[in-house]
């Protein structure tokens, strides 16, 4: 009862209250323990498809194992972004009388979800390093180019599920939310993979890569070749970028409060158009199948 | 005294589907510490969520600390000074008490690490939470929890300090110690104390407002409000069944308080409670006092 008195600090720069606030939320997230069984899970799932790249064991190219960053951390990462969102819920009304109002939390939240993501990034050199190690050969129907965007489309859907938590999270307010939005994304790249069993065309191109996450690769069977499905990876990489950025601004609106919030909606509707346009450009490239 | 109050409400009113929870109130608080006493749903808590900046009101103009709370900057101008309990504040379940102190400060804005976990460490210290500030919040006693929240309500020193029922589920020794607490925080901020404990603002403040039916019914010095009371208490062996109020205290005898005094009474000192009580007329109960 007898400590002194402490000045408070002046204002700080709005964006260093916020690296702040985020340092502070990229800490819980590195605590969560989804998380943490999420890198565990990418661990050991790559550590086997590794081995199988050396025994040819799959039909598929290496560019197609974005899906294990996207598994396991992307989808688990709904629930990690929901659960760090919804978690000081119970002290809303003392945290909203705080100078941090509600885009500044959100912001950070977002900030957070890049964990996830440099995790997969270094997953994504692991990957290449093992290739490079096993001396691995790899089809030359892909280009580098197109491998990198393929694999780097992993580390956005790393990124991508757990703004996804967030964005409900401070949307939809009812028990099981994040469990429906995962139901929701598995369902989205689900139908778009049906495309790959139809016959090649643009309408299933555009179906094929309209979902945050999709494979490049397939066969028409077991015993059959394995063939590389029309679109660019590039131009898909960049839709899936721009679908993150607006996750993350829609994430923001709520607790926007004009003039803001007709900023963000202005950059809701200039991201949208500009992801529009990105998937137009990855469809545009012939729709046929090319074998590995 | 300052020249501009820290608080200046003028014709405040605020409705929930059709409920009107505060009419018109007009309210002036300056440096000191000011009870605020009412029945549940008389509007304490509407203001003070108000005064904290998380709730608007229907109608009224609102100053706190010399601005009006409209735009994200004034706004946050206002809460970087402000510290607030609420009345019903819960806790994240993961958090360790020094984790979510710790959590409050970088929301107020508190950025370097070094001075920031020095400030965590002072008002855990101030709530005598500095043994238990490892410890994650759930293992803690409703009396602690409430400390918690009190500790980050005075983070920064804040000008204005704003408390509904802050010694709910505290022990009687800590709560003499959150006393001496507030009442050093009473000589350099304005501190508004909601509670149903008369003996802490008997004890604490030098002024007293009465809320009843979102309008005040007192705003006065709490010696005034007391002296209402004089010569309307007395001890008697029998209640008084005309009394406002009436319970068998611990000498056996009934305290009476109402405005006839009864054959054979003796008249006794009246307490804030009692004034409290008679100024809220037929509406206080009984079993109100008991609880």
């Amino acid at each position: 009862m007898t400590a002194g008195l402490r000045e408070r600090p002046a204002p700080p720069v709005a964006s260093v209250a916020l690296r702040s606030l985020a340092a502070l939320e990229v800490r819980r997230y590195l605590r969560s323990p989804l998380f943490l069984i999420g890198v565990g899970l990418l661990v050991w799932t790559t550590v086997v498809a590794i081995g199988d790249f050396g025994q040819n064991v799959g039909v598929t190219d290496p560019g197609d194992q974005d899906f294990l960053p996207a598994f396991c951390l992307g989808l688990l990462g709904v629930f990690v972004g929901h659960q760090l969102t919804r978690s000081l819920d119970a002290s809303e009304e003392a945290i909203g009388a705080s100078p941090s109002d509600g885009v500044r939390r959100t912001a950070a939240l977002c900030l957070a979800c890049l964990v996830p993501g440099v995790v997969a990034l270094a997953w994504v050199g692991w990957i290449y390093a093992a290739l490079a190690v096993g001396n691995i050969p790899l089809s030359a129907t892909i280009g580098a180019g197109a491998r990198a965007a393929m694999l780097l489309s992993g580390v956005v859907a790393a990124v991508g599920g757990p703004l996804f938590g967030v964005l409900v999270a401070r949307w939809v307010r009812f028990p099981g939310s994040p469990l429906v939005a995962v139901v929701v994304l598995a369902g989205w790249v689900l139908v778009s993979t049906v495309a790959l069993a139809l016959p090649p065309s643009r309408a299933g191109t555009l179906l094929h890569l309209s979902a945050p996450l999709t494979a490049w690769s397939s066969a028409d069977g077991p015993r059959s070749p394995a063939w590389v499905a029309g679109g660019s990876p590039g131009w898909y990489l960049g839709y899936v970028l721009l679908l993150c950025g607006l996750a993350a601004t829609a994430a923001l609106l709520p607790s926007a409060t004009t003039p803001r919030r007709g900023r963000l909606l202005r950059l809701l509707a200039l991201l949208g158009v500009a992801a529009l346009a990105c998937l137009t450009l990855a469809v545009l490239p012939d729709p046929v199948r090319i074998p590995l | 005294m300052n020249a501009s109050p820290t608080v200046d409400l003028t014709g405040i009113t605020k409705r929930y589907r059709g409920t009107t929870a505060l009419s018109a109130v007009d309210l002036t608080l300056r440096p000191g510490i000011t009870g605020l006493l009412g029945p549940n749903g008389a509007g304490k808590t509407t203001l003070l969520r108000i005064l904290a900046t998380v709730l608007d009101p229907d109608a009224g103009e609102v100053r706190l600390l010399g601005r009006a709370p409209s735009g994200s900057v004034p706004l946050a101008e206002i809460r970087r000074r402000l510290g607030y309990l609420p009345q019903e504040m819960g806790f994240p379940r993961s958090f360790s008490c020094f984790a979510f102190i710790d959590y409050m400060a970088v929301l107020k804005e508190w950025s370097a690490p070094g001075p920031r976990h020095e400030e965590v460490r002072r008002v855990l210290d101030l709530v005598d939470l500095a043994d238990v500030a490892p410890k994650r919040i759930r293992a803690l006693s409703g009396g602690q929890r409430r400390r918690v929240g009190l500790a980050q309500a005075l983070l920064g020193v804040p000008e204005l300090l704003l408390l509904d029922e802050p010694t709910t589920g505290v022990d009687p020794e800590q709560r003499v110690s959150l006393r001496q607490l507030l009442s050093a925080a009473g000589e350099h901020s304005t501190v508004l104390l909601s509670t149903h404990q008369t003996e802490d603002v008997a004890a604490l403040c030098d002024r007293v407002i009465v809320l009843d039916r979102g309008r005040i019914l007192h705003d006065g010095g709490v010696q005034e409000l007391v002296a209402t009371a004089a010569g309307r208490v007395w001890l008697a062996d029998t209640p008084d069944p005309g009394a406002r109020a009436s319970w068998r205290t611990g000498t056996g005898k009934y305290r009476n308080v109402g405005t006839v005094a009864p054959e054979g009474s003796e008249r006794t000192d009246p307490t804030l409670e009692d004034a409290y009580l008679l100024l809220l007329g037929s509406r206080a109960s009984v079993t109100e006092v008991a609880a």
